[in-house]
């Protein structure tokens, strides 16, 4: 079953876009080439799988092996309790990555980074966490792959999340407060505001200049096309799951960060025109989808990594320290960027109440505890429900529960107070 | 006979030097000359490349008249690369100079990334202008771009390997060829980054009617002067008939 399951190959969309995919760019007045530098940062393979444009990639059987061992596939489930309680005629099915030993989707791209890295004799890598489910995800695959890994978490959120930080440094890894004194980047942000909060774009530019100054490599976590398509593992187990079920998706929905899982679940099936609409949830509070703008900008704030053109709220973008870290991220991926300028895929931002009552009310019917960010997806199904009710619709929905939140349990205790008026039956 | 284009920056190192390269170069085999007309902002071009706009920002004032003579004395293909960007607003002064300097191919490497819903509008006023459209494409390209704007390549397709040129960033060059040569018929030039011999072998074993080389020419010329960027150009030669 898992060997039916578990596909042999991840999905490049970049051949079947609707449009060119601008290619990364140095800046006009640039004195050395950024392009030429990821050689230096990123592992080989995984640069010659982000620039050679395949649409079918043979996953290595060593990282299949490891894929198994995180507990791959993950399930598909029905929330059907909560279909019950919506009063919904839409079936509502979510693919559950919180059942990934580090608890969200990020291992899957982790796995194979840390693989190509190991491979070409590297031994140390490094990375930025935001909500530190990318720093556990990149901690433990370093360890799998006996490496060592450091890991720059953002200070708001290394203060915030205490336990992240033990869970990263039990899998292996070191981990610090960004900005840090541990590089020129971080000691001049500090320098400027020694209460500076952090963002995912200053931990970004700490790892990578960490890591070019002593020949490690830098494990990217979102955003590059390489990321996605090793996330794409996602969505191939979906199709085949519903495939077995007999169900053909109508509407697709995840949140969206720098885009990694919801380009997971998402592109395979706009590849193989499966699935009729497409809904990207981020936070109103971070809102690139309203207020980004589709311009060149780099993905990290000191511009070491070259432009990439993407919905940015601009590389300098400090955000309020929400509750969601992995929704702070500036910028979406180039891809999923594109796609939403062509309308293929809709974007719907929803404020940390709305967010609030739809994940208390996932809790209460189907018993897990959402990542505050997969929440941001649940409210959107909520809301395509509840349409199909009016409609009387007996849609497919399908949505990518992309973490658990068990390590959100601080967060939810401060949003429980905030919005204690906000009953989640009342829906 | 598969192809071999040559590419040099107009006016690089010095015109002197840009007109014994580029002449020499059809005595050692190229069938084709690619000439760069130094852009206001070279985004896709590598730092080898980019350094040559700058050095020769000094020779601008007659440089269409170097243009020219080359043209009066080569009878292969002489294809000029430039940015549509910057013609935008004076799109017929370009194409009167490039006539007017014996050119005969038009190369934008910005028309399909930038400009893709006007590439068919584009390539018709080119050929509308007397010229013959070469049409650029990298990976990045959609598989039904692909087919669609190589009907368009009237001398050929030019497809960039790497997202930058000079960058030895690393790719699968028969992995990419294969993907591109099952889409097209059209006649199919490789470059934008061919950093190594093996890579232009490979490029010729998957399928490709051609080379495109600029940045390795312009490093060896930097190296050992005109003489052994010419002595390149024949081992391309060889290499692309050999292969």
């Amino acid at each position: 079953m898992v060997d039916d399951i578990l596909p042999k190959y991840w999905y490049n969309i970049i051949p079947d876009l609707p449009e060119p995919l601008p290619p990364p760019r140095d800046p006009p007045d640039a004195e050395f080439s950024r392009i030429d530098l990821l050689r230096q940062l990123i592992p080989r393979e995984v640069l010659r799988q982000q620039f050679t444009v395949e649409r079918l990639v043979k996953i290595p059987e060593e990282v299949l092996d490891r894929y198994v061992t995180i507990g791959r596939p993950t399930p598909l489930m029905r929330a059907s309790k909560l279909e019950e309680r919506l009063g919904t005629p839409a079936r509502i099915y979510f693919k559950y990555e919180g059942a990934t030993p580090t608890g969200s989707h990020k291992i899957n791209t982790a796995i194979p980074q840390a693989h190509f890295a190991r491979e070409e004799g590297i031994e140390h890598v490094t990375t930025e966490t935001g909500a530190g489910q990318w720093g556990t995800a990149v901690s433990l695959a370093a360890s799998l792959y006996s490496m060592s890994s450091t890991i720059f978490m953002v200070r708001v959120s290394y203060e915030h999340k205490p336990m992240r930080r033990v869970i990263m440094q039990l899998y292996g890894g070191e981990v610090y407060p960004s900005p840090s004194d541990l590089t020129d980047y971080g000691k001049r942000i500090k320098s400027e505001d020694s209460t500076h909060p952090g963002s995912l774009g200053i931990a970004m530019s700490e790892a990578l200049e960490y890591a070019l100054k002593r020949n490690y490599r830098y494990m990217i976590g979102s955003v590059l096309d390489v990321v996605i398509l090793h996330q794409s593992v996602i969505g191939m187990e979906t199709m085949k799951q519903l495939e077995t079920l007999g169900e053909e998706a109508d509407v697709l929905v995840g949140c969206v960060g720098g885009g990694s899982n919801f380009g997971g679940l998402v592109y395979p099936f706009i590849g193989s025109k499966k699935g009729k609409r497409y809904v990207a949830a981020a936070s109103s509070e971070v809102p690139k989808f309203s207020r980004g703008e589709y311009k060149y900008d780099f993905p990290d704030s000191a511009g070491l990594l070259p432009l990439v053109k993407m919905i940015s709220l601009g590389k300098d973008y400090v955000p309020p320290p929400i509750y969601s870290g992995g929704l702070r991220y500036h910028g979406v991926a180039p891809s999923l960027s594109l796609l939403m300028k062509n309308g293929v895929i809709e974007g719907v931002e929803y404020g940390e109440g709305e967010v609030f009552k739809a994940a208390k009310l996932f809790m209460e019917t189907q018993g897990i505890v959402p990542a505050p960010e997969s929440a941001h997806a649940i409210a959107a199904v909520i809301d395509e429900a509840l349409a199909a009710k009016a409609r009387k619709e007996k849609k497919v929905i399908v949505f990518n529960l992309s973490g658990h939140g068990l390590l959100d349990l601080t967060n939810y205790e401060s949003m429980m107070r905030r919005w204690k008026d906000e009953k989640s039956s009342g829906l | 006979m598969r192809s071999l284009v040559v590419y040099d920056t107009l006016c690089y190192p010095t015109p002197e030097k840009f007109l014994e390269f580029m002449m020499g170069s059809v005595k050692q085999g190229a069938n084709a000359l690619e000439v760069g007309i130094p852009p206001r902002y070279a985004k896709y071009d590598g730092p080898v490349i980019r350094r040559s706009y700058r050095a020769v920002s000094k020779f601008s004032s007659n440089a269409w008249e170097v243009l020219g003579e080359l043209g009066r004395e080569v009878d292969v293909d002489l294809i000029a690369l430039t940015y549509l960007e910057d013609w935008l607003g004076n799109f017929n002064e370009l194409v009167s100079k490039l006539k007017g300097s014996g050119v005969k191919g038009l190369l934008f490497p910005d028309l399909v990334i930038d400009f893709p819903f006007d590439v068919e509008k584009i390539a018709e006023k080119v050929r509308n202008a007397g010229l013959r459209n070469v049409i650029f494409v990298t990976p990045t390209v959609p598989d039904s771009f692909i087919k669609r704007v190589s009907k368009l390549a009237d001398l050929f397709l030019y497809y960039g390997i790497r997202p930058t040129t000079g960058v030895p960033i690393p790719v699968s060059v028969d992995a990419l060829l294969g993907r591109v040569r099952s889409l097209v018929e059209s006649k199919l030039i490789v470059g934008f980054g061919l950093s190594n011999l093996e890579d232009v072998r490979k490029a010729i074993k998957a399928g490709a009617d051609g080379i495109a080389v600029g940045t390795s020419l312009i490093e060896e010329m930097e190296r050992s002067g005109i003489e052994g960027a010419l002595r390149l150009v024949s081992n391309l030669r060889e290499i692309v008939d050999g292969a």
